[in-house]
């Protein structure tokens, strides 16, 4: 039986975003989407997110930028990365070649930053979407991040959007007040989807030395320990906004993913799992029709937000 | 470099809390050399969650194996491994050792059980003619990298730091005479051993070429989540990319924090 698997991103955008299927890989696990290409066939995921990238090059924080924690893994690289310039001149030009899109996740300072960014994306063969870093933990002085009140969402937003015509995605950081409030504000403010959520703020101390393990002391869990956190603000946003949420939280299997979709996710990233298992998103992909066909639906559409009290079963 | 399932022929216990894995790895084993490693998954789920980098300690035909110490979560499951039991691997990774096929006098620096890649590529050494001295540190005697597991050519040097075995003091100690003899020197052990090491070398001998294998933790070994870079002259770099195996002048040091109780 054919299952539809498509999902459309950013129907309103200049430059519509389609995906075969609704599984991509997240920002930060999945480099410039190189790397793994010698592994795996990278050309089947529905969309690959870049690592984050600044105006400028960085050279990240120093060591130990990692370590393991249950179920998960706290990580501070402090967003290293090649800078934009080179991106588009080095990065682009590869994928241009590939079936798979690229969405290019970006992470500013400022407002003016994102714009800037934006704006040198805009029209850049290869480049098929944006995903707007506002919620990166590593990199903001006391832990604080950008992205943390609606109104700097929205600010950052509107002067992306006035800069291109491509899909944004606005990823939204679990560690607000009020993260329906900030995916509101990022609908009104003209995204085109939101993707949820970004890592929680941790940290792991050795009893040998008596210190903290990174040397940033915090970095940003991630893995299976925060999907119940992820699965929850899906169930939530997803019920306060009409643009596509792309769910993302510790997805590591099928059953994963139908939690998220059912939830009310229309797209997933799987993140920290490809580390463990590269082939998790493609074995996610292969998995996915007899997963909709099981529950009696000819598309992931039909099952998306089924959770939520009231909808038609 | 793939994903592939490696089989368990064999597991011994060499030394305390530390085993020789065998795995027969088919074609794998042909292009695995010392100083690159594998990428296994030490469970199927949370328990740990990531693979860990395991230093390959010899190759044979179609067998790699690997020398475990039990020092965690991960390392604690492998060293239960038994016969038959299939692994989850990745790799051959990294940049190994590259043995000098000039040099006639090869020293190598061993500290605890970063002696594994320094075994395979000792016989490698010997293999091609070179006059091979092993110098290895650990905290005790039982720690000790059995001599009976090393081809007979090899010199073999050993220190601990209460003295049980050999030389008491740092492994360190016994390099510096060494040094002028030899025309390569290979080591791998704890940073703090590799970093007095970088001072003795630059102190004794500032232009002889010392390759080191660094360990740092890693998540994805692919070069992707850059977990496990580390401070170099040539700028960050990857462990599990452009390493494991460096230039020892090229490693930027960075001080590690010392144990609770030992005024650190």
């Amino acid at each position: 039986m054919y299952v539809d698997l498509q999902v459309e991103i950013g129907v309103n955008a200049k430059v519509p975003l389609t995906l075969r299927n609704p599984v991509m890989v997240a920002s930060g696990t999945f480099g410039y989407g190189t790397e793994y290409a010698r592994l795996i066939d990278i050309q089947r995921l529905g969309a690959i997110v870049c690592k984050g990238i600044t105006v400028r090059p960085r050279r990240g924080n120093r060591g130990p930028r990692i370590v393991e924690t249950p179920g998960g893994m706290l990580n501070a690289i402090g967003l290293q990365n090649v800078g934009i310039r080179r991106l588009v001149d080095e990065k682009a030009p590869l994928w241009v070649q590939w079936d798979v899109p690229v969405i290019v996740n970006i992470a500013g300072d400022t407002v003016d930053e994102f714009a800037s960014m934006a704006g040198q994306l805009d029209g850049v063969p290869g480049v098929a979407g944006i995903e707007l870093n506002i919620s990166c933990p590593n990199v903001w002085e006391g832990g604080r991040v950008i992205g943390e009140d609606a109104a700097t969402t929205a600010a950052i937003t509107e002067a992306v959007r006035a800069r291109t015509g491509l899909p944004v995605l606005v990823k939204l950081s679990p560690e607000v007040a009020d993260i329906c409030g900030v995916a509101r504000a990022a609908e009104e403010a003209g995204a085109d989807a939101v993707s949820l959520i970004n890592t929680l703020v941790g940290m792991k101390i050795d009893t040998r030395t008596g210190r903290p393990v990174l040397a940033n002391v915090t970095g940003g869990l991630s893995g299976p320990a925060i999907r119940p956190v992820a699965v929850w603000l899906v169930y939530a946003v997803s019920q306060v906004v009409g643009i596509p949420v792309v769910g993302m939280g510790g997805i590591a299997s099928i059953e994963d993913v139908l939690e998220f979709i059912l939830a009310g996710a229309t797209a997933v990233q799987v993140g920290t799992a490809t580390f463990a298992e590269p082939r998790t998103a493609l074995d996610i992909i292969d998995q996915l029709p007899d997963a909709v066909c099981a529950r009696g639906r000819a598309s992931v559409h039909e099952l998306r937000g089924l959770a939520h009290s009231g909808r038609d079963r | 470099m793939k994903l592939f399932t490696a089989f368990v022929l064999d597991n011994e216990e060499i030394m305390r809390a530390t085993n020789v894995l065998t795995l027969r790895a088919g074609q794998v084993a042909r292009s695995a050399s010392p100083g690159q490693f594998l990428h296994i998954r030490c469970d199927d789920g949370c328990a740990p969650f990531l693979r860990r980098p395991m230093s390959v300690y010899r190759t044979e035909r179609d067998t790699i194996q690997l020398m475990i110490r039990d020092v965690g979560a991960g390392s604690a499951r492998l060293v239960r491994a038994r016969s038959g039991d299939p692994l989850d691997c990745l790799g051959p990774l990294g940049r190994g050792f590259h043995l000098d096929s000039h040099a006639r006098n090869v020293l190598m620096v061993g500290g605890g059980y970063g002696v594994a890649p320094l075994v395979g590529l000792a016989e490698r050494a010997v293999h091609q003619g070179m006059s091979v001295t092993l110098a290895v540190g650990a905290a005790s005697a039982e720690l000790i990298f059995p001599p009976s597991l090393l081809p007979e050519e090899v010199e073999y040097l050993v220190a601990t730091d209460d003295g049980s075995a050999g030389h008491r003091g740092y492994v360190t100690d016994l390099v510096g005479e060494r040094l002028a003899w030899a025309d390569a020197v290979y080591a791998c052990g704890p940073l703090p051993m590799m970093a007095a090491l970088a001072r003795v070398v630059r102190d004794a001998a500032p232009r002889k070429r010392v390759q080191v294998a660094m360990e740092e933790r890693m998540g994805c070994a692919m070069g992707v989540c850059l977990g496990c870079v580390i401070e170099t002259t040539r700028g960050p770099l990857r462990v599990c990319t452009e390493g494991p195996v460096f230039d020892i002048r090229q490693i930027v040091w960075r001080d590690e924090p010392a144990a609770l109780g030992t005024g650190g």
